[in-house]
């Protein structure tokens, strides 16, 4: 008995990603700022900026991990009707940055992935100064990617959505 | 008001995992061998399998799109490529003696990915390029 079309179960796997994608986006952002312009101390009332990197930056390694890997495989998932239903028709509307951006984006999924051991074994050592750079630069790396595949999948589904 | 809030240190941490030296071994050696695997495996067209999507068919190594089987999809295949050989390098790494382990310098964690950007986008050049 199919309850849902097949197209809506696909744009809901689209949603689940998108949704996983936020909240990565959220925290990784959070976590970048911190590590690069850490709060020591606030005097008086603290305004917009400085609670916005105020974030415990440490608390959201492990969260940060998890999120990519659940994005990372809800996105391999549905790459499978990417690559029939989206890809074959943007490439005969001759839309090739498209594309080519879009298989930028599969190939920095892949590197942030392999970053994540090093990224949260650094942010579990924040209290150690020999981690420091190395921790700030991935986590800063991560962010830049993270926004990069946000912006490609959102500009790839204004080109052309599951449902259309 | 004033409040002390240090937000990019924590204490030290409790996990076993996170004080144990041969898991810094093993996780600094995976992700600085991982990026370069991954874009080796990309360069080179090494994927573990191959998908082919319209068929819902799996191979082993590379294999071409069959006519009337539509596209295939190496991307699964690079990416396990590159889990499988760091994963195996990083446990290699742990059996190093740990003065050896000690000296992998950490800034390749990250030097290496931003240096794979342009690597990325030259590699990617057919589709900037497309007339």
């Amino acid at each position: 008995m199919n309850i849902i079309s097949v197209n809506t179960f696909w744009t809901l796997w689209l949603l689940v990603h998108l949704l996983l994608s936020v909240a990565l986006l959220g925290a990784l952002t959070h976590q970048a700022v911190a590590a690069m312009m850490p709060v020591r101390k606030v005097a008086g009332s603290a305004g917009f900026v400085t609670r916005f990197r105020a974030v415990p930056a440490p608390g959201y390694a492990a969260a940060v991990c998890l999120l990519w890997v659940l994005t990372f495989i809800v996105g391999s998932y549905i790459y499978t009707k990417y690559r029939i239903y989206i890809r074959i028709p943007l490439e005969q509307a001759h839309y090739w940055k498209t594309q080519g951006f879009f298989d930028f984006k599969e190939h920095v999924a892949s590197v942030g992935l392999l970053l994540l051991p090093a990224y949260w074994f650094f942010w579990k050592n924040a209290h150690d100064p020999q981690y420091d750079t190395p921790r700030r630069m991935v986590t800063v790396f991560l962010a830049a990617a993270c926004w990069f595949l946000f912006i490609v999948g959102h500009i790839l589904n204004n080109t052309r959505g599951f449902a259309s | 008001m004033t409040t002390d809030t240090v937000t990019s240190r924590a204490m030290p941490s409790t996990s076993s995992l996170a004080s144990s030296t041969k898991f810094r071994t093993f996780a600094v050696t995976f992700s600085t061998v991982g990026p370069v695997i991954y874009l080796v495996s990309l360069f080179m067209n090494w994927p573990v399998f191959t998908y082919h999507p319209a068929t819902n068919r799996f191979a082993w190594g590379l294999e071409a799109a069959r006519s009337g089987e539509g596209p295939n999809m190496t991307w699964y295949g690079w990416t396990l490529t590159a889990l499988l050989a760091a994963t195996a390098l990083g446990l290699l790494a742990t059996l190093l003696p740990e003065r050896i382990a000690k000296r992998i310098p950490l800034n390749l964690v990250w030097i290496l990915p931003w240096l794979a950007i342009p690597f990325l986008a030259w590699d990617l050049k057919q589709w900037w390029l497309h007339p």
